[in-house]
């Protein structure tokens, strides 16, 4: 047995248990997106991150990924942390402002602007799929490719996979493209807060095409219905 | 080659091989690493190849081709031994003669290097200076052997320390001996090596262990692994069998980029040599020890460098770092216990059991063992590989090493340690380079890279150059690094195209401070370095491109427009009216130049055009356009009352009036334009005529003074109120101007007061501060030297004092003695050039020490000679006096200008604050002196400056009063300056192109104008200022071109019917 200290509480955890599964048994809440139960640890989305150390080795580690470790000691909510995370959601809500999960998690962090060009993109590579697909479904159908900038997601040669059985499995668990908001006529859908934000959530030129899913909103704090 | 089968075999081949060398056989040494091949070392091979057999020379000249020698910038050269001479640049044609002087043991005296800048010659290789500053004890190597030649290793000493490990079988002590030596990761990161053996021989060695080599190097600009692959690859498989014995491991990777082919082969060549002569296999020495090494090639992502990518990519999947712990040493290739290390940190360890640990040790600085290589590249004199002790400080490398800067720009930064490095400021060249003082000043060591920059290099250009690189490079996976990247190169675009406000530093700086702290590994944590320690260096430069538009290095194409109108303090649009001069539009021209300088006819004459610095006509390889003699060209021609004024606003009766004291290129400026945005002012003059320095300093010969009289008389409008003989402090004090009715002041008094030489006897008969001597004869026409003249300074006022001591009667001659050398006098070179024509002396390097005197008058003075010391904080080599040079000049008269100062002395007690230097205190972004309502611009703020730098003030003046008087904001945020006017070009054809030089403006012949005052230069001819002004490239043009797909309606009629 290993024992830890997070956030002044001791823990005692077996051997190859993470921090974050540490935290969680002491119910401490850890933000996360490209963690699932049941599926490899993998640290994309950099929002589990505690500190640990002490004075100027203190450091930030993802908590999904670092193992723990005798006579560590983690904080899930210094200064530091949070500062982190909301620079995190912050860049999430500029790249993916439709995803309800992240609109949910930046609102609840307190994100109140957003100070990037604004762009939508509907995926975050997270990688949650790409494991879904690997270690659940046993079918490594899709995976990553390209590096930096140009990393995507898809089958090899973008071609239909003879491997995927259509199971579903990587929608079900991707938390930027689920759950958009479906109101498309505008007397239902606009409370106005999501374009009142500077710059505003969603830049598009029609109603349509508006997929704000804050209840309540973040800038108004009108709740829907 | 036979296999040897004990450490005895190997023992007695070398003494074989040793006994053979013949140490006096000529011998010419070709380096051809992959920087002499691109410069052309394989022809000169050849070259040298066919002349030997041509001339039957085979047996009695040998060659050896070896790796890179690290002196890139002169390649191809050659080597002869046992001269030990250095040929740079080698011509093909010059090849028979240097292997005849190889055998006949001579030099070839005319091919020898030469310093560049003292002009120097070396007849050894090992006394120039950028080989004799190093210490070279990985390089030296690349000098001695042939890559491809085992034996070549094994005679200089290779496989010695191989020899000695496995003689004394003590793994321990292996381990041991590396630590003592603090011998640490050359990667970049600069963990100490020994104790990441120690942690891998703990390892339980069941399950076998790898050691890899790491040489993915893949920072922009860095070579030293590849020069060490190439050029001595047999260093990295005895590093690693070392290694291999001291951690019990059994299988060796080298993994190294696909792009770097000749260190493939050269590795190949030696990996299977050393297997032939059983030094790698099974059973090594016959000693039972066993370890094999395999290439890996990479296929060049930058991220491989991470040990846990390159693990991944070993393992043949794709390169993405993991979370440590687990550390590599503890599960890394197919979960097997491994320890990388980088390419240089191998190739010292033979050298350390060579040399000894402690021996090693002591080379650097505590905690940081031997010596480093990096590569010096950028805006340096010597490009290439230097190896330095850990502990040098990087002035030595950049300045006594390198050269310094290869121009006249100075050298501002260094950039160290690749994308993931930072930029350090050249104020904190005296640190020593070692792992923890670059982390501290918030850079890292890096592989080894060493990008110099210097003033024309912009600071968020190059972090942005970086950002781009990782942009691409970051592997992806941290949504942090892969995003915050991007987005941070996002900012850095915006900021250098005029975009971005003051948030969006704030934003940069939390954003990188984020990527920093959220990112898994050691890409991502560093990643943010490059835009970090700019920002920490040179936030004036970020602020400057956010808030002024500008770029001060002309680099960022957005902000500088045209860059001869950027360069320009008071923002002519020379292109505009060099474009009028091709098409013969004088008038138009006129108005161009009339429209941004009230001074037109000076500026022609005398202005040190910072234009023609920049026109890119002369930074693209050519000479600059003649920008200053068009305009003069243009105003000789053309009746300055085409121009007519542009007033914004009348002037109201009972409006708010502005004094100005001062009536030099500073103050009548500001009167000239308040007045055209409407507000009246009075002009008080200390003298008894307005002009300033325009009349008080320059010579009439330079400047005539109808000229000038007739331009100052044009800008006394009816709003302006010139009033002569009235000095601040003496006649009026700021008090009694503002309780007078003045709301507001502008202090533009310039600098009247020569500053002494703190010598005694300085103030006998015979010595002339420089500025009363000038003044004396231009407005006086009092003519106080004569008989020998000795005039001490460099700067203008110097030369200008020479040439007026030249022409007054009674003068013998006129010697100028300045402490530095002649390309560093501050003065004008045309100037200078001008004054020795006409018969001045100059001495350089020469420091007065006394002034002698007889009977109480000036008899001469007393010098000692200097010679160029250190380089000090401002970029330039500080004097150092040479004991024992005094030598005496005979004198009847000197001049003293060793810098003016403002003569301020009342300031305090009128409640405007003064620098510690003697001059005003203002804001220079407002111009605004301690006092509100006084402003303060020209001379008496920053010294003794150029006339366009006070037109610059004046015209500057003139808006913040505006604003104050109008109550608004005195700071406004600028707007870039960019061509606007499309003036169709004429240009010259290319062929005229090609063969066009820069036209020089006539002059009166040095014999008819050295005992008159007439103007010496003379007006272009309209043939070669059209000519002139056709050669320019016109960069205004992408700017004002009109787009092509605005296509003319009747044609896009004519396509679609």
């Amino acid at each position: 047995m290993i024992t830890l200290t997070i956030n002044g509480l001791r823990v005692e955890v077996e051997q190859g248990t993470t921090v974050l599964e540490a935290a969680r048994f002491l119910g401490f809440p850890i933000p996360t997106l490209c963690h699932m139960e049941g599926l490899s640890p993998y640290g994309a989305c950099r929002l589990c991150v505690v500190e640990i150390g002490e004075g100027p080795k203190a450091k930030l580690v993802s908590s999904c990924t670092y193992p723990a470790e005798e006579g560590l000691r983690v904080r899930t909510a210094s200064a530091r942390v949070l500062r982190a995370r909301k620079m995190v959601l912050e860049l999430l809500l500029a790249s993916c402002p439709q995803s309800k999960v992240i609109q949910d998690l930046a609102s609840a962090h307190q994100v109140r602007q957003q100070r990037f060009r604004q762009e939508h993109e509907d995926c975050i590579l997270c990688g949650l799929c790409v494991r879904m697909c690997e270690e659940q479904m046993m079918a490594k159908a899709i995976g990553f490719r390209g590096r930096g900038s140009t990393r995507s997601l898809g089958t090899p040669f973008d071609i239909k996979s003879e491997v995927c059985r259509l199971c579903g499995g990587c929608i079900y668990v991707c938390p930027a493209c689920q759950l958009r908001c479906t109101y498309t006529e505008p007397d239902k859908a606009i409370c106005g807060g999501c374009a009142n934000l500077s710059p505003p959530c969603v830049e598009k030129e029609r109603f349509d095409d508006m997929m704000c899913y804050m209840n309540p909103c973040v800038a108004c704090e009108i709740v829907k219905d | 080659m036979e296999r040897l089968c004990s450490i005895e075999e190997l023992k007695r081949l070398r003494a074989l091989l040793v006994r053979d060398v013949d140490d006096r056989r000529p011998r010419i040494v070709v380096c051809a690493g992959t920087a002499c091949q691109a410069s052309g070392a394989n022809s000169l091979l050849r070259a040298v190849k066919k002349y030997l057999i041509e001339a039957n020379l085979v047996e009695k000249v040998a060659l050896r081709i070896t790796g890179c020698h690290g002196f890139c910038e002169m390649g191809p050269f050659l080597l002869t031994e046992p001269q030990n001479a250095f040929y740079a640049r080698v011509a093909l044609e010059d090849v028979p003669r240097l292997v005849q002087a190889v055998l006949a043991d001579a030099y070839v005296e005319d091919l020898l290097y030469r310093d560049p800048v003292t002009g120097e010659k070396f007849r050894r290789c090992d006394d120039i200076p950028f080989f004799k500053n190093q210490q070279r004890t990985l390089l030296e190597m690349n000098r001695k052997i042939d890559p491809i030649r085992v034996y070549d290793y094994i005679t200089h000493g290779g496989y010695q320390a191989l020899e000695e490990v496995l003689s004394r079988r003590n793994r321990e002590w292996v381990v041991e001996e590396v630590k003592r030596s603090a011998l640490r990761g050359r990667g970049g990161a600069g963990f100490p090596t020994g104790l990441k053996w120690e942690m891998l021989a703990r390892q339980p060695k069941d399950r076998g262990k790898f050691l890899v080599c790491n040489a993915d190097e893949g920072d922009p600009g860095a070579y030293m692994d590849r020069s060490i692959l190439e050029g001595n690859p047999h260093s990295i498989i005895e590093g690693m069998l070392i290694g291999a014995f001291g951690v019990s491991a059994t299988q060796g990777v080298v993994y190294v980029r696909n792009e770097y082919p000749l260190a493939i082969k050269h590795l190949t060549i030696a990996l299977r040599q050393a297997h032939d002569l059983g030094l790698l296999g099974n059973d090594i020495l016959g000693t039972g020890f066993a370890f094999d090494i395999k290439i890996v090639r990479g296929a060049g992502a930058f991220v491989c460098g991470e040990e846990t990518a390159l693990i991944r990519s070993i393992e043949g999947k794709m390169g993405e770092p993991r979370q440590r712990p687990p550390f590599p040493v503890q599960k890394g290739i197919n979960g097997k216990p491994t320890a990388i290390n980088n390419v240089e940190t191998w190739a010292n360890v033979p050298l350390l059991f060579r040399m000894g640990a402690a021996k090693f040790a002591e080379m650097g600085t505590k905690g940081n063992g031997g010596c480093k290589v990096f590569s010096l590249v950028g805006k340096i004199k010597n490009t290439g590989l230097v190896e330095v002790p850990m502990g040098t400080t990087l002035g030595e490398v950049v300045h006594n090493i390198g050269g310094g800067p290869p121009g006249k720009a100075k050298i501002k930064a260094v950039q160290t340690g690749g994308p993931s490095g930072g930029c350090i400021p050249a104020s904190r060249f005296d640190l020593p380079i070692d792992y923890d003082s670059l982390a501290q000043a918030g850079s890292i060591m890096g592989s080894g890279g060493m990008i110099v920059m210097d003033e024309n290099t912009c600071m968020v250009d190059v972090a942005k150059y970086f950002m781009n690189f990782l942009k691409d490079e970051s592997c992806g996976k941290c949504f942090t690094c892969r995003k915050g990247t991007q987005r941070m190169y996002e900012i850095l675009d915006d900021i250098s195209k005029g975009q971005a406000t003051l948030e969006h530093l704030d934003l940069l700086e939390e954003l990188a401070l984020a990527v920093k702290d959220t990112t898994m590994c050691g890409l991502g944590q560093t990643a943010s370095n490059p835009v970090l320690s700019t920002l920490r260096y040179f936030r004036e430069e970020y602020e400057e491109h956010v808030y002024e538009k500008k770029c001060r290095a002309f680099v960022c194409k957005d902000l500088v427009g045209a860059p001869c109108q950027a360069a320009c303090p008071i923002d002519t649009e020379a292109w505009r009216y060099v474009a009028h001069v091709a098409r013969g539009e004088y008038e138009q021209a006129y108005q161009a130049i009339r429209e941004a300088n009230p001074f037109p006819s000076v500026c022609g004459r005398v202005c040190s055009h910072p234009c023609e610095s920049r026109c890119r006509s002369g930074t693209a390889g050519k000479q600059p356009i003649a920008i200053r003699a068009l305009k003069r060209f243009v105003t000789d021609r053309v009746d300055p009352s085409v121009y007519r004024p542009r007033r914004t606003k009348a002037v109201q009766p009972g409006g708010p009036r502005v004094a100005i004291i001062g009536s030099g290129p500073a103050g009548l400026t500001a009167a000239h334009y308040l007045s055209l945005a409407g507000y009246a002012s009075t002009v008080f003059e200390a003298d008894a005529q307005p002009g300033g320095m325009l009349v008080s300093g320059i010579p009439a010969y330079r400047l005539p003074r109808d000229t000038l009289g007739k331009e100052i008389k044009s800008l006394l409008d009816e709003n302006v109120t010139l009033k002569c003989n009235t000095a601040l402090g003496r006649d009026i004090t700021i008090d009694e101007l503002l309780n007078d009715g003045y709301r507001a002041v502008f202090l533009a008094i310039g600098a009247h007061k020569s500053r002494a030489l703190n010598l005694k006897g300085e103030d006998v008969p015979g010595v002339f501060p420089a500025i009363e001597f000038l003044k004396s004869f231009n407005l006086r026409g009092q003519k106080q030297a004569r008989g020998r003249v000795g005039v001490i300074g460099g700067g203008d006022s110097a030369v200008d004092a020479a040439g007026v001591a030249l022409r007054q009667e009674g003068v013998d001659s006129v010697t100028i003695f300045y402490r530095r050398t002649r390309d560093e006098m501050p003065a004008q070179k045309k100037d200078i050039d001008s004054v020795l024509e006409e018969g001045v002396k100059l001495e350089t390097l020469m420091t007065p020490v006394r002034i002698l005197t007889d009977k109480g008058r000036l008899a001469g003075i007393e010098c000692v000679r200097n010679r160029l010391g250190e380089v000090d904080a401002g970029g330039r080599r500080k004097p150092v006096p040479i004991p024992g040079t005094e030598h005496v000049f005979l004198l009847d008269t000197l001049i003293v200008t060793i810098g003016d100062v403002p003569a301020i002395e009342f300031m305090n007690s009128m409640g405007i604050e003064v620098t510690d230097w003697g001059t005003v205190k203002m804001d220079p972004a407002t111009l605004a002196t301690s006092r509100a309502g006084v402003f303060a611009g020209g001379d008496v703020v920053t010294g003794p400056n150029t006339v366009v730098q006070a037109i610059a003030a004046g015209k500057k003046a003139a808006t913040m009063i505006g604003r104050y008087l109008r109550g608004e904001d005195l700071k406004q945020p600028g707007v870039p300056l960019l061509p606007e006017v499309y003036v169709e070009p004429v240009q010259l054809d290319d062929d005229a192109l090609a063969e066009a030089n820069r036209v020089e403006p006539p002059v009166v012949a040095p014999a008819a104008r050295r005992r008159d005052f007439n103007e010496v230069e003379l007006s272009l001819s309209v043939e070669d200022a059209t000519r002139e002004a056709r050669r320019c490239l016109r960069c205004d043009l992408e700017f004002t071109q009109p787009k092509e797909d605005a296509v003319p309606a009747q044609a896009t009629a004519g396509v679609t019917a």
